[in-house]
């Protein structure tokens, strides 16, 4: 009885094919995949199609015309400036402050309680974050009175008409919600090393900072980079600060990638044309994908 | 005797700077949802606004507020349900079976996460026009799903790897058959990372702004886009609401990462850094 209870189920794998035993895991990661390949595959061919037309309210073929006038457009191309500009102006900030922290907090009994309190910027919806800065440097004139009662500027200061000045605004924005997302990760890294190194190095008469940037730091180098790969994808996505504060001004002067396709398509209904620049959208991030994946996260049950 | 390890003493000065930075424009939000609607836009700011929550219930009475709470967690949810139940075999095959393309599959559905989703917004637009799925919280849960499940299954594959391989093997002597195996003992065991991913997996789905803009037109709001949508003609922007709403979205997302503040790295990082 207890023996045939346990011979049974034996059997029953025996007799599974080869055939099923070599299909069982592309059976198991198939759906997944069908499914990402469906909602990125599918409309990157639509977009491909589309770009072949016009697109305002009617469908007429223009061939490459819509890629013609967008490698010609600047507005395009100030769009990619920008993407890239504000993108590794905001990275550099972000990481050189979080690095910081994480360097004064990654050793003391209160890291916890710290890393609560700086994470709860990234708990707001961004475009949530975006009104709440939009009512404290533009509606709300907060910022430009704070200023005044300084002494630093005498009267109104206007935030979306200047280049620089509405620049700053988007940049501050994020630097004020997504530091934490780096200041998590690298205070994780640093706090999974040895300690028994720094301790020696401390009993050697290293100071801190010297113990920290000689020894902590180099050992930290892959996470950076995963940390800076990252948070470098999102920010060149960033576009729900552009929408709801600045729009663009002035004169296109924050508009980023997204925004334009998103300005494009859904603002002035140029459907076509949106199309061709997620094209080349498409064709860079697919590009920077297989880089950046491949060099910096491990794949395969070799790991 | 032994030197202090923390690092420098007066560290926690420039701690308190930034945790003064992070958490002043928060405070100032909440006294945005807690003041009358006339003390929000002054010639002069007021700082120390009279405190009130009796524009909570004007609120709520003039925008559906409970039915954006619920279109959002319909979605969410939703979209969390999908990744599991699509993420979770994936990740074990990928973590745990040697076959062809094992690697280049891991790597094509981690790329996904690469991808801007501005590069897609517009064929999206349009596919689900003719699904007749615009304005849909059922687009938005596809839409979630799509964008988190390489995050998910990434999550997953990094706490399954961790699994001794002994346990399977002790298990599969016996008898059990390889799903049984992951129902059985793979799911409780990785329990951590699949809460971890789902938790990640919503508050991005949660937070997700564009394709929501342009797929939530009126019915389907969820909570991120309803937001704009807080203007009352000569009123302007209704930041009072705006302040309420992001708070009621704020709460539930802190408790859940609070829930796994053990994890955060780990799954911020997609496995890649654990603790």
């Amino acid at each position: 009885m207890t023996d045939a209870a346990l011979e049974l189920p034996r059997i029953v794998i025996r007799r599974r094919s080869r055939f099923m035993r070599k299909a069982f895991p592309y059976l198991m990661v198939g759906p997944a995949v069908v499914y990402l390949l469906g909602i990125t595959l599918w409309p990157g061919a639509f977009a491909l199609y589309r770009s072949f037309y016009t697109g305002k309210f009617k469908w007429d073929y223009v061939g490459l015309e819509n890629y013609r006038v967008l490698l010609g457009d600047e507005h395009f191309w100030t769009a990619v400036w920008n993407t890239l500009l504000l993108g590794s102006i905001t990275l550099t900030i972000e990481f050189s402050i979080a690095l910081l922290l994480a360097a004064l907090v990654y050793r003391s009994p209160w890291v916890k309680g710290w890393r609560i309190l700086f994470m709860l910027p990234m708990l707001f919806m961004p475009s949530a974050v975006g009104f709440l800065w939009k009512l404290i440097f533009n509606d709300g004139r907060v910022m430009a009175d704070l200023l005044f009662r300084l002494g630093l500027v005498d009267g109104g200061v206007d935030w979306m008409a200047h280049t620089f000045n509405a620049r700053f605004v988007l940049v501050l924005v994020d630097v004020w919600q997504w530091t934490p997302f780096l200041f998590i990760i690298l205070v994780a890294g640093l706090q999974g090393q040895d300690k028994e190194i720094e301790e020696a190095a401390r009993l050697d008469g290293a100071s801190f900072a010297r113990m920290f940037w000689n020894i902590s730091l180099p050992l930290l180098r892959p996470i950076i980079a995963i940390a800076l790969v990252l948070r470098g994808i999102d920010l060149l996505n960033n576009m729900s600060a552009v929408n709801i504060i600045t729009q663009g001004s002035p004169a296109g002067d924050t508009e980023t990638l997204s925004y334009f396709i998103y300005r494009t398509a859904f603002r002035s209904f140029d459907h076509g044309y949106a199309s061709a620049a997620s094209v080349l959208l498409l064709i860079a991030t697919v590009i920077l994908a297989q880089l950046l994946v491949r060099k910096f996260f491990r794949s395969g049950t070799e790991s | 005797m032994s030197k202090r390890m923390e690092g420098p003493r007066w560290g926690w000065i420039i701690l308190s700077i930034w945790g003064v930075f992070a958490l002043l424009p928060i405070i100032y939000f909440a006294s945005i949802a807690l003041r009358p609607r006339n003390e929000i836009i002054a010639p002069v700011p007021i700082y120390f606004p009279t405190l009130t929550t009796e524009t909570w219930f004007k609120i709520w009475t003039e925008w559906p507020i409970g039915l954006y709470f619920y279109n959002s967690i319909v979605a969410v949810s939703g979209s969390v349900f999908i990744c599991l139940i699509l993420g979770v075999p994936a990740a074990y095959a990928l973590a745990r079976y040697k076959f062809k393309g094992n690697a280049d599959i891991g790597y094509y559905i981690l790329s996904t996460k690469m991808m801007a989703p501005a590069a897609v917004v517009v064929p999206m637009f349009f596919l689900f026009g003719k699904l007749k799925l615009i304005d849909s919280v059922w687009a938005l849960m596809l839409v979630y799903a799509a964008m988190n499940l390489s995050i998910v299954v990434w999550i997953i594959r990094s706490y399954m790897i961790d699994i001794h391989p002994e346990i399977e093997d002790a298990a599969r002597t016996d008898g059990a058959s390889d799903l049984r195996i992951l129902w059985e003992i793979i799911i409780p065991m990785c329990m951590p990372g699949i809460i971890t991913a789902a938790v990640i997996a919503a508050i991005f789905a949660m937070n997700e702004y564009l394709f929501t803009l342009i797929i939530a037109s009126k019915n389907a709001y969820p909570l991120s886009v309803a937001l704009a949508n807080f203007s009352g003609g000569s009123d302007g922007i209704i930041y009072n609401a705006i302040a309420l709403v992001g708070f009621l979205a704020f709460f539930p997302a802190l408790l859940l990462v609070i829930l796994i503040q053990n994890h955060l790295s780990r799954g911020l990082t997609m496995g890649a850094v654990k603790g």
